[in-house]
């Protein structure tokens, strides 16, 4: 495997976890993810940290009650 | 058309209807909305405006298009109508030279291979939730609809009302102003 390859797996794999590349893209990128270690822990982490922001960010409370709330104030403005 | 709005039958119905589709959205908007103004108390009153407006917008929703994108385009103009009344940060440049890995990098340390779940670990919830608030305005935006809200970037660039393209360079920006942000609140490789 060729530096020149990991660098083009760097580049394109925000888009790769956005699933936003061709299937020839896709498939370059998994066939050097089988043989790269390098960035495949490289892969694994992005991928983690993408699972991880949004389980903190979903994480939050939504209020028991909001729902409720904005039912209320719509029947309230539409009489 | 009658410009007085009043209490007729006609109008009855609606809000039903609406009230039963709509709502079923409540807690993904309540989400992005809390992370776009990083307040609980403003994302439950972000929330009950968007619903007031998608009330009285509601006759122009086309059913069988994406409501969940519908209401966040209200949510989004909501939002920027009350951070205009409060001036907020302007958003600064950013340098895009960096190594994607860089905060992998910083993370691992200079200890021998790592898992990612161990250099994970090391990341904690209120850093990154720091850390998205501190990002500027159009890159939040962007991280927060793809990222959190699940948005494709097509609806994304819809709801934000600019080019895909446009929506595609502000997420990567933004991913990147956040590893950033996130390895600078993590001390360096010390184990």
């Amino acid at each position: 495997m060729t530096v020149d390859t990991c660098k083009g797996v760097e580049h394109q794999l925000q888009a790769y976890l956005d699933r936003s590349l061709t299937p020839d893209e896709v498939g370059m990128i998994e066939v050097h993810l089988g043989e790269c270690e390098y960035c495949r822990q490289r892969y694994h982490f992005e991928a983690q940290l993408r699972e991880t922001v949004k389980t903190v960010c979903c994480g939050d409370p939504v209020p028991n009650d909001l729902v409720d709330k904005v039912r209320l104030q719509l029947r309230a403005q539409s009489g | 058309m009658t410009a007085v709005a009043q209490q007729t039958p006609a109008d009855a119905p609606e809000r039903a209807p609406f009230e039963e589709e709509a709502l079923t959205h409540a807690d993904q908007l309540y989400r992005i909305a809390l992370r776009l103004s990083g307040s609980p108390q403003t994302a439950e009153e972000l929330v009950q405006e968007t619903y007031l407006r998608a009330l009285r917008a509601w006759e122009s929703y086309r059913p069988g298009t994406n409501l969940a994108a519908w209401l966040a385009t209200i949510l989004r103009n909501v939002y920027l109508d009350e951070a205009r009344k409060q001036s907020r940060r302007p958003a600064v440049e950013v340098l895009d030279d960096e190594s994607e890995y860089f905060l992998y990098d910083q993370l691992a340390g200079e200890t021998p291979p790592q898992t990612h779940e161990v250099v994970l670990n090391r990341l904690s919830g209120e850093a990154i939730l720091d850390a998205i608030a501190n990002l500027p305005e159009n890159f939040r935006e962007a991280v927060v609809l793809v990222d959190v809200g699940d948005f494709s970037y097509q609806d994304a660039a819809e709801i934000l009302d600019v080019p895909i393209g446009t929506v595609m360079s502000r997420l990567h920006r933004g991913r990147r102003l956040l590893k950033r942000a996130l390895a600078e609140q993590i001390p360096g490789g010390d184990t």
